[in-house]
């Protein structure tokens, strides 16, 4: 009894279905770096629901995609897509930018 | 007879006091006065980091405070190099030098250290964001430490919520070579609550200390615990800071120490793929 209770916890923790985040109802928004820019470089979403941003790289470049208010810091080869999950946000504004390129104007994820 | 046992047993005593074991008190260790979040370096990243803390009113005496070895740690400026490198999304590798430079002395070799750290499953997979820290240390002996060889390992806790981030780090010791081995575990912990306020410049609060052996604390007032008052932010061209003063809560502690953190992340090619997004280990 006690083992297949053991094997149950360790095979829920492993494939944890109860707890990834994947599974809990979010919006999903699709964020595009090309030619030096983010499009779009504002996204309006709903504060209180979990997010799920696709950061998709269509340049030749390597950037990497990360927002100070939000704590997220991710390379993106070129070509590649990424997934950034994230919590419900408060009503605000949540700056992203490409910390590999100072040129490319910073975005914002606008919660309302 | 007696004469001779009374006047050999105070020399005797002294000598074992002189020439003795110091205290096991490596839970705070004063090269490294960081506290680690759950992200790691990306992959294909590499960091240069210097820590640096001066004790600018510490103990006069080796084996006190910070101090680990027999230098006195009033005045001792403590001085790590350490490279850091993204191996995957999810591990990260990194080898530091430590140097000190005691009170009127130079600076000097103290040490070595090599470790491994990771993150668990992706951000907000788990109700609390978990990762792991493996550590295997060398001191100079018995200058800097009384122990040769350390091994360590830390779970790390990270809960964000909104702009605050509450990190904690307990840490687990191992002495593998020199005094204390074939003793238990020491344990310490490494603390942090940060503020996100602007990218150059946010506030935070840290925490240091330790209680000695698991199965044998030293006295609280022995114990070293400390409170570190800090803003952290990104310097023009992407040097990242962490600047602090640090004040002794116990008789054990050092009474103030500052220290000032610099990081510098640069791109260097990436050795593995990237992490798959339903992974949790690599």
């Amino acid at each position: 009894m006690n083992r297949r209770l053991t094997l149950l916890i360790v095979s829920l923790f492993i494939n944890n279905p109860v707890v990834r985040a994947e599974d809990k109802p979010s919006e999903s928004i699709e964020i595009t770096y090309v030619q030096r820019r983010f499009s779009p470089e504002m996204i309006n979403v709903s504060a209180g629901v979990p997010l799920t941003v696709k950061v998709v790289n269509g340049s030749k470049e390597r950037i990497e995609f990360e927002s100070f208010k939000l704590n997220r810091e991710k390379v993106v080869e070129p070509g590649q897509t990424l997934v950034v999950r994230l919590p419900a946000l408060r009503p605000g504004s949540y700056d992203f930018f490409d910390d590999f390129h100072a040129d490319v104007p910073e975005g914002a994820i606008v919660a309302r | 007879m007696k004469h001779f046992l009374f006047s050999i047993l105070p020399l005797s005593l002294l000598s074992l006091v002189a020439l003795g074991p110091l205290k096991c008190s490596a839970q705070v260790d004063p090269w490294e006065f960081e506290v680690y979040p759950y992200a790691t370096t990306p992959r294909g990243m590499a960091e240069f980091e210097t820590d640096n803390a001066v004790v600018t009113s510490g103990h006069s005496e080796g084996g006190e405070g910070t101090a680990m070895g027999t230098f006195a740690s009033q005045k001792m400026w403590f001085n790590a190099y350490e490279f850091t490198y993204g191996l995957t999304d999810r591990i990260e590798a990194a080898v530091y030098l430590a140097m000190a430079q005691p009170n009127g002395g130079q600076l000097q070799w103290a040490g070595e250290k090599f470790r491994f750290r990771g993150r668990l499953f992706d951000e907000d997979v788990l109700p609390v964001n978990v990762g792991w820290y493996a550590e295997l240390e060398w001191h100079k002996t018995p200058q800097f430490d009384d122990a040769a060889t350390e091994l360590e390992f830390r779970p790390i806790l990270e809960k964000d919520i909104g702009p605050i981030s509450i990190m904690l780090n307990p840490k687990f010791e191992k002495v593998l070579s020199g005094v204390g081995r074939g003793k238990s575990f020491e344990f310490g912990y490494v603390a942090g609550v940060q503020y996100r306020w602007t990218r150059r410049l946010s506030p935070g609060l840290e925490f240091y200390g330790g209680s000695g052996l698991i199965d044998q604390p030293d006295r609280i007032s022995d114990q070293q615990h400390y409170v570190f008052p800090t803003i952290w932010g990104e310097l023009p061209g992407g040097l990242e800071y962490n600047f602090g003063v640090g004040y002794g809560l116990t008789r054990g502690s050092d009474r103030v120490i500052v220290k000032f953190n610099l990081e510098l992340e640069r791109f260097v090619g990436a050795l593995f793929k990237s992490s798959e997004g339903r992974g949790w280990f690599f």
